[in-house]
């Protein structure tokens, strides 16, 4: 069991999905990067970061922490929503399509988000797998 | 008498609201005007019939007081009768019945927590509750069915109550979610549409004590609360000779505004979205109260238009509403011009809206006239027959004007009827489906131009002859008890007057009486060919998928230069395959739409009320390109699953 969002369940993050997921059949061979802004986070509400790039489906990057250096990586894509909204989506009960719709996340470049819903999808549902302490 | 009994009509339920609201002068219900919760209106009752048939709630103390606040005094089933020809005291009756068949060690009270007793401490004892009972009243009004989540309700009074409850809930971190009359959920809850427009657990924030109004005849405004509704609100602005655009009697205005921009008969003179309005208060989800007018907030009306603008939950909870009214003309009258085919119908239409003609506008199907005017939904299927099969009567152009504007529709239709032929159809419609086998009827229908002899020609006296009907022979199709009732009802001249009904808006939910309807369409360019191209775009999923599809009504916007359509897909929401069938159909029809020029679909403008309509619905997009159509399909799956998961 890891702490969501610790360095130790990053690791286990980029190597589930380094192991699991095929570039081309499950990540679509996606060039992008995305930045997760996640606020709220217990135990004293600090605002922590999660950031991943991928480059022809090769995930080049995966961070996160609350260090301000992440928030300055260039980003595609932001999304930004509550600790609870982020727990649900790496834990599989809700995509980020979803959270979206329901107005737990705000996201900005959408466009380019709505041509990597399915393998990002793909993603979020390799992580759910690992045993984390929320 | 059994749950089970009335769970066909449970089942059933539309959740329409309109019981909480007085639009018969029956008086509302003396239970739901007392406790306020949904449980103890009787659509809750209904839905808590249906609940505990269907095993999906256990009593509780609370179910004993909701059964014994209600003494069957019958103005349900007054109300209910007239708009979906059911009877909740049947629901109740059942209700008092199965209490008596239940240990008395069944009904124990439910144990608070901490948060039910954060809540009661910020709205009062009265007015919060995590009783599984109360809660269960929500269910397809605002939960989904079959959720497994925990949920609150509290119903606030003022601003500053909402402030602390959505402290509150960003404390214990679970979501919150502001109900108005459930409408909006009544109709989207039955559909995949369910699982993003509403929450799997945490708040609920009934807003129905919320109902501050104040109507300021110097500023032509109103001010509102989020409780009030569009019935209280134009009664209260027709005091003063006012009118409020307002959507149908039941919905409560300030989420109508905010969620659909109201959507009227009225929009080509009024307007839609911020047209509607001068300022909002709201709350923020930091609990920070803010108002449309402020200075610092951030650009309030910048959005994203199209597929990428979806988003059925919104983002503040408005907590007042100053509207803007307009004036009620002394000669204000209704114009009613008959066609056999659409595209005549909107010809005349799109002409009227480009010279600013007629205050109301609208092109109406057959099967709103018949439904809307027909007292049982029996009629409205006979008289649907008649006008499709012996008066070739498919659509009206359906005008409210002044009497110059109607010299000039007089000038450009060859027929035209009013508030006489209206009137004498409201009446005598049991009349007129009793004559389905009639030699005057066949006769017409033999006539080169049918509705020219019915409305127009020398079989028009004949014809309201044989219609002429009075109120206490119209109450002969209502039940017997209720017969007394209806006759009085029926006396009333605003039941037969169309400029009332076009502003109370007392009548669509008369849709609702033999099934649920999925409301489809949305804004599209003005132009005909548009129009007719996103008619086919709903009208094939609702065949390819075996729905019963049908034109609703169509008002135009800025002088014709925008429409907006309404078609329906009417199903059993109570029958699980008809609800895949629909589900299907509703994304194929986003798809068809999509790949219109111009087009958004309903859904689509759904939270954007408080936007300006040059924001959403300019420029015209162009239709989706196929990659984009194929990603659009990734995004529905990854929202709802597969095809067979729908």
């Amino acid at each position: 069991m890891v702490k969501y969002l610790s360095k130790e369940w990053a690791e286990l993050a980029k190597k589930k999905v380094l192991t699991e997921l095929d570039k081309a059949r499950d990540l679509k061979n996606m060039n992008t990067s995305l930045l997760n802004v996640i606020e709220n986070v217990p135990p004293d509400n600090k605002t922590m970061y999660f950031y991943i790039k991928f480059i022809d489906g090769n995930l080049e990057e995966l961070i996160t922490g609350s260090d301000e250096s992440i928030k300055q990586k260039d980003a595609e894509i932001t999304a930004t929503g509550d600790y609870t909204t982020f727990v649900q989506i790496s834990s599989g009960q809700m995509s980020s399509a979803m959270a979206l719709l329901k107005n737990r996340l705000k996201m900005t470049n959408k466009m380019k988000a709505l041509t990597i819903t399915k393998p990002i999808d793909t993603f979020n549902n390799c992580i759910k797998g690992i045993q984390t302490e929320y | 008498m059994k749950l089970s009994d009335v769970l066909e009509t449970t089942k059933k339920e539309p959740h329409c609201g309109l019981c909480k609201i007085d639009f018969l002068e029956t008086g509302v219900c003396p239970a739901g005007k007392k406790h306020g919760f949904v449980a103890y209106w009787p659509e809750g009752r209904m839905e808590l019939a249906r609940a505990l048939a269907e095993n999906e709630v256990k009593p509780s103390a609370a179910l004993l007081d909701v059964v014994n606040s209600c003494n069957l005094c019958g103005v349900c089933d007054r109300q209910c009768y007239f708009i979906t020809q059911r009877r909740p005291t049947k629901a109740q009756q059942a209700l008092k019945d199965y209490v008596t068949t239940l240990p008395p060690d069944a009904l124990k009270p439910t144990p608070e927590d901490e948060i039910v007793r954060e809540l009661r401490t910020i709205v009062g004892n009265n007015w919060a509750t995590n009783d599984p009972i109360i809660v269960a009243s929500y269910i397809r009004s605002i939960i989904k069915q079959k959720s497994s989540g925990k949920y609150y309700i509290a119903m606030p009074q003022t601003t500053e109550e909402i402030v602390a409850i959505v402290q509150l809930a960003n404390k214990y971190k679970i979501p919150y979610l502001p109900r108005g009359n459930g409408t909006f959920f009544g109709v989207a809850l039955q559909t995949l549409l369910a699982e993003p427009a509403t929450i799997e657990q945490g708040i609920i924030i009934d807003l129905w004590r919320m109902k501050d109004l104040h109507v300021d005849p110097e500023t032509i405004t109103a001010t509102i609360g989020p409780g009030v509704t569009s019935f209280e609100l134009q009664k209260a602005a027709h005091a003063h000779k006012l009118r409020a655009n307002v959507a149908e009697a039941e919905s409560c205005v300030c989420a109508n505004a905010q969620n659909l921009g109201i959507v009227t008969t009225w929009s080509n003179t009024y307007g839609w979205g911020t047209d509607n309005f001068i300022d909002a208060e709201y709350i923020d989800s930091t609990g920070t109260i803010q108002h449309l007018s402020d200075k610092d907030i951030p650009n309030p009306y910048a959005s994203e238009q199209g597929l990428l603008s979806l988003s059925l939950i919104p983002s503040v909870i408005i907590t007042k509403l100053t509207l803007k009214l307009h004036e009620i003309l002394d000669d204000e009258e209704a114009v009613f011009i008959p066609f056999t085919t659409l595209p005549e119908a909107l010809d005349l239409a799109h002409e009227l809206a480009k010279r600013n003609i007629g205050i109301s506008l609208a092109v109406l199907s057959r099967k709103y006239l018949t439904e809307f005017i027909s007292p049982t939904h029996e009629i409205a299927e006979d008289f649907n027959y008649i006008a499709e099969k012996y008066l070739k009567l498919n659509y009206i152009v359906d005008v409210i004007c002044d009497t110059q504007s109607k010299k000039i529709i007089e000038e450009l239709a060859e027929v035209t009827f009013g508030h006489a032929m209206l009137k004498s159809l409201i009446l005598g419609s049991s009349k007129l489906a009793s004559m389905k086998e009639s030699s005057l009827l066949k006769t017409i229908s033999e006539e080169e131009n049918p509705l020219k002899a019915v409305f127009g020609g020398p079989m028009r006296k004949h014809f309201e002859k044989g219609l002429a009907n009075s109120p206490q022979e119209l109450a002969k199709v209502f039940p017997e008890d209720l017969r007394a009732f209806f006759e009085k009802l029926y006396s009333k001249p605003e039941l037969t007057d169309p400029v009332w009904l076009h502003a109370f808006r007392i009548l669509p939910c008369r849709m609702e009486r033999k099934h649920m309807w999925m409301y489809r369409g949305g804004y599209m360019p003005g132009d005909k060919k548009t129009i007719l191209k996103v008619i086919d775009a709903l009208e094939k999923p609702a065949q390819m998928y075996h729905i019963d599809g049908a034109f609703g009504f169509l008002s135009y916007l800025e002088r014709g230069k925008l429409a907006h359509l309404e078609y329906d897909y009417y199903y059993d929401h109570s029958d699980p395959e008809a609800r895949k069938r629909v589900n299907k159909a509703i994304v194929e029809s986003w798809r068809r739409q999509f790949a219109i020029k111009g087009v958004t679909p309903l859904e689509f403008i759904c939270s954007k009320g408080l936007h300006r309509k040059e924001h959403i619905l300019y420029p015209f997009l162009p239709g989706l390109s196929e990659e984009e159509l194929e990603h659009f399909e990734e995004l529905i799956e990854t929202l709802f699953g597969g095809e067979d998961t729908w």
